[in-house]
């Protein structure tokens, strides 16, 4: 029974509430049309990248630092593929996986900037962002490529029990970075990195290796949303990318990730992008306003953020309390 | 003059701990008073006391007679009293006029009245006799200059009381003078100035009179400076703390020196260091805050640079390029002195901050660690350190000072290592948890460890330590083996700290 409330007091658990309660809602509403199987395929195929890029900034973050250029490495990584398809001709694995490791790349330069300069990661990443919009520009110009083969296509159409492949990538990636932090050492480092750093340091861990870790493992999370990009949409152009800042913070931040760093939360992220996936469902199904979804997750965000302070500072009078109990 | 500042019998607890234990101070208009006292005595909880940062619990402040509660630093600030902060308080990029009357901005129609400032500003220097340009951008001064601005800042409110916490840390000899001409000024103008210091040589040539807290107390209240030698001071200041602790003697096993330093110097400062310790040896460093100590064991561990002289481990010449070069490659283990900011992942598990050293030995294929792997390390060592928890699992900032601190020990310990430095390891812990802890020490180094303890407190250093070195001025001043009685070995620590004094006579 404690076991129990112990799990119902988390933000998983209220944001695993919050999506089911908003999913009946919306699909009570719409007269069912919600439940059709074309409605969940669209549905969970355009929530595959808002899992991968909300994971992708979560993991710079479990660090205390930040990626602003998620969107450019994703954009940029994108354009990278389609070009070396369409233009070069290049074998679509040979593509796909020069897209993904140019991404990887990417990040792993963004830690070594970190690190090597010392500077702060927002900088560096205010830098590469513009840098990286501009490789876009120059790949793509003001074109949509569009030309490349159809079974690359073809592939982001797969589904089982309407479930799209790019979807399951997506859960599978998420899985598998929830079992690398739970059960990896280098995770636990990175953990220990944006906990406490002087700690880490005197307790052996490279506070160094640990960041340049974080940017690395981002940029190839970036690199998994890219190959989703350019298999679930039609083609490829300059505004890939361009809106994933936003939506990458607001999942983990939603999902109770400290902006200070060690924490992360694999599972809270994938419910909050599935939460704010729904508040953008809802616009289109009461025909809202555009401005309507940022209001509502700007609102959400704000108020996740404060309720996870207030129960920062209870848990601190708690403790205050506990450690008065002890020393008798 | 008459009293202006009076606290009597002020008493402060934490959690766990009592700070502060019926304190008294009477202080006057004209007089400069220094408040003494080791790390952990109480100074900092005393000064938060009467700077509104803290508020009373028991007993009392009293501003010229009247009884005063400060729910505030600026309720303090605005009852008459100022501190100048070890740690600057000054904005960098604003101008020194713009600084000094930061807290109460002179406004015409609502808005500054720039001319007014400047005025203002130019009478708080000049009554210090200071000629700094109060146009001057904080920033480019020197670190002196800034402080004599900030007791200027201090002064700008109407201040009866000035409270100065090491006003002397960050600066030099030369720069010092001047602030004492300037503490000579205030005192001419009537000025009550409480002094807190570490370096005695300047308290005496500043001082009128002194108090001296140990253990929360105070066992000189407000007495006359010139009723004490140097050595009567530092007898109060470190006093015996522990009156009814065991005596234990070891014998400690001769053979090679498992570290040794060989004419060390480092960057920060260290001169011409040497020392030797022994598996199964407790070399005890002591010395007053501000020796050197923690410094030159972090210099050791790769945190500082060594310039020159050479780190011997098990007879081999060795460079050591950081804690983790020293935890893997050569099996050293640091306990540090502030166990919150640097000791501790607080919103880690149990489990996690001990086992956090030895991540790399319970790592499988790709390196997969097992929760019950850390667990299993972290419950043997919870046992063997007695650290009273409910389970492992426990987040580590939940445990009392004590606990942590034992925490901090056992990661240490699980890594194996063969020597390990402790520095000031019961600060801020109940005495009787203190006790204990000084047997762990002693048994660990019965197990065969080479044990480097760092520590403040005298009693603590005659009741764990084999042989101890004093440290003065990044230098050492003497050595003596431990006989464990400890008015002799006080005596012998004394008379080394005073003979590497530039003032002894």
């Amino acid at each position: 029974m404690k076991f129990l409330a112990k799990r119902v007091r988390t933000t998983e658990f209220s944001l695993t509430v919050l999506f089911v309660v908003g999913f009946v809602a919306l699909a009570v509403t719409s007269g069912g049309v919600l439940l059709s199987g074309q409605s969940i395929r669209s549905f969970l195929t355009y929530l595959a990248i808002p899992i991968l890029i909300g994971l992708a900034q979560m993991v710079v973050l479990a660090v205390g630092q930040l990626n602003l250029a998620v969107g450019a490495m994703g954009g940029a990584a994108a354009a990278v593929m389609a070009q070396m398809m369409v233009v070069w001709d290049a074998p679509i694995w040979v593509a796909l996986l020069s897209g993904f490791l140019v991404a990887t790349l990417m990040g792993a330069v963004n830690g070594l900037l970190v690190v090597t300069t010392g500077l702060n990661g927002f900088i560096i990443t205010l830098g590469t962002l513009t840098i990286l919009e501009g490789v876009q520009f120059a790949l793509v110009r003001s074109f949509t490529i569009d030309g490349y083969p159809a079974a690359v296509k073809a592939f982001g159409k797969i589904e089982y029990l309407n479930i799209p492949s790019v979807f399951m990538a997506a859960v599978v990636t998420a899985v598998v970075l929830a079992w690398f932090f739970r059960t990896n050492v280098v995770a636990r480092k990175i953990l220990a990195t944006g906990a406490n750093p002087l700690a880490a340091r005197l307790s052996g861990v490279s506070n160094p290796l640990s960041v340049f870790l974080a940017h690395t493992l981002s940029g190839a999370l970036i690199g998994i949303a890219a190959i989703v990009t350019i298999t679930s949409l039609g083609g490829i152009n300059r505004s890939i990318g361009g809106d994933w800042l936003l939506s990458s913070f607001a999942a983990p931040i939603i999902a109770g990730v400290l902006m200070s760093g060690g924490v992360v939360a694999v599972y809270g992220t994938v419910m909050a992008a599935g939460v704010i996936r729904l508040v953008d469902i809802a616009r289109a199904q009461y025909s809202l306003d555009p401005s309507v979804v940022n209001f509502t997750i700007g609102t959400v965000v704000l108020s996740t953020v404060a309720l996870s302070e207030w129960r920062r500072r209870r848990s601190e009078i708690r403790r205050q309390k506990y450690v008065e109990v002890d020393s008798e | 003059m008459s009293e202006i500042l009076k606290v009597s019998g002020l008493s402060k607890s934490f959690p766990g701990v009592k700070a502060l234990s019926n304190v008294n101070i009477s202080l006057r208009g004209g007089e400069v008073q220094a408040l003494l006292g080791e790390n952990g005595a109480g100074k900092s909880t005393l000064i938060k006391l009467l700077t509104g940062v803290y508020q009373t619990q028991e007993g009392g402040i009293f501003l010229d007679g009247e009884l005063v509660s400060f729910g505030s630093p600026l309720e303090a600030t605005k009852a008459g009293i100022g501190v100048v902060h070890q740690e600057r308080n000054l904005i960098p990029y604003f101008t020194v006029a713009e600084n000094i009357v930061l807290q109460d901005q002179p406004k015409r129609y609502g808005l500054i009245d720039v001319a007014k400032r400047r005025a203002r500003a130019q009478e708080a220097l000049d009554s210090l006799g200071l000629a700094i340009d109060p146009d001057e951008i904080v920033q480019n001064l020197s670190v002196a200059q800034m402080q004599l601005v900030e007791i200027a800042k201090a002064l700008a409110t109407d201040t009866r009381v000035l409270l100065l916490d090491e006003p002397t840390a960050s600066i030099s000899g030369s720069e010092a003078t001047k602030l004492f001409r300037v503490v000579a000024a205030l005192k001419a103008q009537g000025t009550a100035v409480l002094f807190v210091s570490h370096k005695l040589e300047e308290v005496f040539e500043v001082c009128d009179t002194v108090t001296v807290l140990r253990d929360g107390e105070s066992v000189i209240e407000s007495s006359p400076l010139s009723g004490y030698s140097q050595s009567e001071i530092v007898a109060a200041m470190v006093g015996r703390t522990l009156a009814d602790r065991v005596k234990r003697i070891r014998t400690v096993q001769p053979g090679e020196p498992v570290l040794e330093l060989k004419n060390v110097d480092t960057a920060i400062g260290h001169k011409g260091i040497s020392l030797s310790v022994r598996a199964g040896e407790v070399l005890g460093l002591y010395g007053l805050v501000g020796a050197g100590r923690s410094e030159l064991m972090r210099s050791v561990l790769g945190l500082h640079a060594i310039v020159s002289g050479e780190i011997l481990l098990r007879g081999k010449p060795v460079k050591i390029r950081d804690v983790r070069d020293a935890l893997h490659k050569h099996r050293i283990g640091y306990v540090t002195e502030n166990r919150k900011e640097e000791g501790l992942f607080l919103e880690f598990s149990i489990n996690r901050n001990i086992a956090v050293t030895v991540w790399r030995r319970l790592q499988g294929l790709l390196g997969i660690v097992r929760e019950h792997k850390e667990t299993e390390v972290s419950e043997r060592f919870v046992d063997r350190l007695g650290i009273r928890i409910s389970s492992v699992t426990q987040l580590a900032g939940n445990l009392s000072g004590g606990n942590q601190q034992k925490v901090s020990l056992a990661k240490w310990l699980a890594a194996d290592t063969e020597i390990i430095i402790i520095d000031e390891p019961t600060v801020g812990i109940d005495v009787r948890t203190k006790a204990n802890f000084h047997e762990l020490i002693m048994d660990l180094a019965d197990q065969g460890m080479a044990v480097v303890l760092i520590s403040s407190d005298l009693a603590e250093m005659v009741s764990i330590a084999d042989r101890i070195m004093v440290m003065r001025d990044y230098q050492f001043v003497g050595e003596l083996a431990n006989s464990k009685e400890y008015s002799d070995v006080s005596t012998g620590v004394m008379e080394a700290i005073q003979s590497g004094s530039r003032w002894s006579s």
